[in-house]
């Protein structure tokens, strides 16, 4: 009789599979175009070297990062606009503490990523405690983490200079911007390959995550069953924030600055990623494996597109359709 | 065309899928003038479907509609209602952010000569329909804000208001007490009498007996029994609607009148926390183990008010409560479930459940962080729990990581029931816990609750069914206006002194 369940469960969760990973059908199908539309040289299609795949992954790995703690935030029904903004605090934060105040690597980004943990997990009160909307919440948060920067770096793009003297940044902070497993493998890929592990385990068999998709699915179902409903979302607003953080560090990283502009409009780039990731807007349903396979796909429908040296503009309408053709793709799977 | 009487409408050979379900099979069904026709049948067996298909809201199905014996086919609820049939849905379809006047004038508002909104107009019309139909509402009030069974009021006058050849009513009282429900029969009775025919849907077989004229039941879709309703059983309709006999509606557990106290409440009150809600006023009650104690009372008489106040989900209070020896006072719902206090809220849908959601989810929602070791939830023992309490309680499904949605609504329920069962509860707080439920699934819950309470629980049921609360229940208190106004015992009292204390009538002790 167990067995008999047993199996029945399997047989079900079998079909629930083919949906929950149709998002990684998308990027096989974005891929495969990737490959037929690649230009080679040499008889060697540019697309399919190993530099040119670790390049994609390494150009998607700040939106990707972001994109992660984004899911969180739309699982439980809410959104972040504060993200870019917050990559932006963190790139001056980071340039700043290690050039201007000469703290050590460590310490400094220990103290960025306490700043996106804590300015997070402030827009989580704001919206759980006082119940603003998560939108108007984190459209402030925006400002003020832009305002934030532009004070803290005195307005200018802050450059980072390496070496062992006073004004000097530890090289060991250039690494970002470098490729490890013999130059194979960019080190902040590799980071968020980390991140999205963790992720992916911590949303499938922890009892905080069961707390998030159910507070998605019915917010005051989940309240009325005892769900912690305003301390869980708190720690996802925090979540976020400290994601977006990392991938501030990394941007100043790899570009050896930060700049107050920094992550202009990643909010949406990361919003897009999910989406296309097959998480739904409304809470509630998504995974972090269909997140990353959204940025995956939107990172290599960009490489394509620049190898071929499509023209910009163009590039963005054929970005459009396909966010709204994926979105759209998600009203078939059955309800 | 028996009997002589014109019939309205006609429903010929019609079936409706939805995707691989086939939730109407070849239905044939007339509506005559001048009649309450009941559509009877269990949870899922198609009678909305089916209504939905008549009022023009499903326009995929197969077969044919007329109207005066004229086909038709409509492609929209708007061309039903110019057709004279409307419809008040089961799962209400008002709108929660506008009032209750908005609601139910909405998209045939009335103007002033400058084609703006008149708001004074549609006040006055508003008043003048909920007084014909006896309704006390404020029509200013938020739709959003109002108790299911207002809701349910609101949805009725509407429907009303449409003046309707042909009215259908899915579950128009599920949340409705017996005062009420007499109150929209008078105005049944005047429709009918007017030429109107009535379709009605109800899972309360008294209902049927008092108000129907003819009775059709379905089974999986298909029409497999038709009565004249008014020398039908209640037995017998039950056994068209499950095919085979019913077993006993209401099983008997052992009283425990000396079980140890679990509960008591003392003059408990909760200030007015919002307009219009009519709040515990002094409310006084006890509770034993292995007791099962019911609340009666009319809508607004604060029945959801003191299970919500006693859960932690309500207002401030003044007053004492002393749970298992202690005073207590939760913070909220998290904290009156680790005392050993759960809640069923009486609408499953909106507060009960996230129904796209698997059954597995739901049922342990409860208990994942007790399940979970570090944080960490084991999979086998989630499935494991969820199992478990689902085979307790027979809940017919597929696969527990169906979603919720897929299951009749008597299963929903029974979902609702498991995930406050695994917490292992001392008290249960249940609001409404049949409604909607069909008898079948209602004589399972009862049998459940009975089991709950010889295993030492203690049950504070809220209900506006009288029937179930004599039926299942010990003790009955009556609520009125926020106080406990009589205390019954069901041994010695009936459905019509619950009525009269509900009422406000002297009832002798
Ligand atoms: N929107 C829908 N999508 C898919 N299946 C549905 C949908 N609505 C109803 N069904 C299925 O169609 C069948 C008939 O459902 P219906 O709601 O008509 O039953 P019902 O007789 O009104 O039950 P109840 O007494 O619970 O209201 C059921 O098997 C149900 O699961
Ligand atoms: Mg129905």
């Amino acid at each position: 009789m167990t067995t008999d369940f047993v199996a029945e469960t399997r047989r079900a969760s079998v079909r629930s599979m083919v949906f929950r990973f149709q998002s990684l059908f998308g990027l096989v199908a974005v891929f495969v175009a990737a490959i037929v539309f690649s230009p080679s040289r040499d008889g060697e299609l540019l697309f399919l070297t190993s530099d040119n795949l670790f390049n994609v992954v390494r150009a998607v790995s700040e939106i990707g990062i972001i994109a992660v703690g984004m899911t969180f935030v739309i699982l439980i029904g809410g959104i972040d606009l504060s993200v870019g903004a917050m990559l932006g605090l963190a790139a001056v934060g980071s340039a700043v503490l290690l050039v201007e105040n000469d703290f050590g690597l460590v310490p400094a980004v220990l103290v960025v990523l306490a700043v996106g943990l804590g300015f997070g997990l402030l827009q989580g009160v704001a919206s759980a405690v006082f119940g603003i909307q998560a939108f108007i919440v984190t459209l402030a948060g925006l400002q003020i983490a832009r305002g934030l920067a532009r004070i803290w770096s005195g307005g200018q793009g802050v450059a980072i200079a390496y070496g062992e003297g006073p004004g000097e940044a530890p090289i060991a902070f250039s690494l970002l911007g470098e490729r490890t497993f013999n130059g194979l493998v960019p080190i902040p890929a590799l980071i968020f390959v980390v991140v999205a592990v963790l992720a992916v385990l911590f949303l499938r068999g922890t009892a905080f995550s069961r707390h998030v998709y159910a507070i998605g699915g019915n917010e005051k179902a989940a309240r009325l069953s005892g769900v912690p409903v305003t301390r869980v979302k708190i720690v996802v607003f925090g979540i976020c924030g400290l994601l977006a953080a990392l991938a501030g560090i990394i941007h100043a990283g790899q570009l050896n600055q930060g700049s107050p502009n920094d992550g202009l409009g990643y909010e949406l780039d990361a919003i897009a990623a999910v989406v296309v990731g097959g998480t739904s807007l409304a809470g509630g349903r998504g995974s972090v494996v269909g997140t990353v396979a959204g940025a995956l796909l939107l990172g290599v429908l960009n490489n394509i597109l620049a190898l071929n040296s499509v023209d910009t503009n163009v590039q963005l309408l054929i970005k459009g359709l396909v966010i709204v053709v994926a979105a759209g793709l998600q009203r078939l799977r059955p309800s | 065309m028996d009997n002589g009487v014109a019939s309205l409408v006609g429903l010929v050979r019609i079936s409706k899928s939805y995707g691989g379900v086939r939730a109407c099979r070849e239905v044939d069904l007339t509506v005559r003038a001048g009649e309450v026709h009941a559509l009877l049948g269990e949870n899922g067996a198609g009678k909305s479907t089916l209504m939905r298909v008549l009022s023009g809201d499903l326009t995929d199905y197969t077969g044919t509609i007329t109207v005066g014996d004229r086909p038709v086919r409509f492609h929209g609820p708007a061309d039903a209602q110019r057709a004279g049939i409307a419809m008040i849905h089961q799962e209400l379809d008002l709108v929660p952010g506008l009032s209750v006047a908005e609601n139910i004038f909405l998209g045939r508002e009335p103007r002033t000569r400058l084609r703006t909104l008149d708001r004074r107009a549609m006040l006055r019309e508003t008043r003048t329909l909920l007084r014909r139909t006896g309704i006390d509402l404020d029509p200013r009030r938020q739709v959003g804000e109002l108790r299911t069974g207002e809701q349910q009021l609101v949805s009725i006058a509407k429907a009303l208001s449409l003046d309707a050849k042909v009215l259908i009513m899915d579950e128009p009282t599920s949340a409705l007490s017996s005062a009420e429900v007499d109150r929209m029969f008078t105005v049944i009775a005047e429709l009918r009498r007017a030429g109107a025919g009535i379709v009605y849907i109800s899972h309360r077989m008294d209902e049927i007996g008092r108000i129907a004229d003819r009775a059709t039941v379905l089974r999986n879709g298909c029409v497999v029994a038709e009565f004249d309703a008014r020398d039908m059983t209640a037995d017998q309709a039950a056994e068209a609607m499950i095919g085979r006999p019913v077993r006993a509606m209401f099983t008997t557990h052992e009283t425990a009148d000396t079980g140890e106290q679990l509960l008591e409440v003392r003059d408990l009150v909760v200030p007015r926390s919002r307009p219009g809600r009519r709040d515990p006023a002094g409310i006084s009650l006890t509770v034993r183990r292995g007791e099962i104690v019911g609340l009666a009372g009319l809508l607004g008489s604060g029945r959801t008010e003191l299970l919500e106040t006693l859960f932690g989900a309500g207002g401030r209070r003044r007053g004492s409560v002393i749970f298992k020896g202690r005073p207590v006072r939760p913070r909220g719902p998290r904290s009156a479930i680790r005392l050993g206090m759960v809640y069923m809220p009486e609408d499953r849908r909106i507060s009960g459940l996230a129904l796209d959601h698997s059954v597995l989810a739901n049922t342990v929602l409860s208990v994942v962080d007790r399940i979970a070791r570090l944080g960490v939830v084991s999979r086998r023992r989630e499935a494991g729990a969820a199992t478990r309490i689902v085979r307790d309680l027979s809940v017919k499904l597929a696969s527990v990581r169906d979603p919720v949605s897929a299951l009749s609504g008597g299963n929903q329920q029974k979902v609702v029931l498991g995930r406050m069962l695994l917490t292992e509860p001392d008290l249960l707080l249940l609001d409404e816990p049949t409604r909607g439920v069909d008898v079948g699934a209602k004589a399972e819950i009862y049998h459940l609750l009975g089991q709950a309470a010889q295993r030492g629980m203690g049950v504070l049921l809220a209900s506006s069914e009288l029937a179930e609360l004599v039926g299942v229940c010990d003790r009955v208190i009556v609520l009125r206006g926020g106080r406990d106004v009589a205390e019954l015992r069901t041994e010695q009292a009936g459905e019509a002194d619950l009525l009269a204390a509900s009422m406000g009538e002297v009832v002798p002790l």
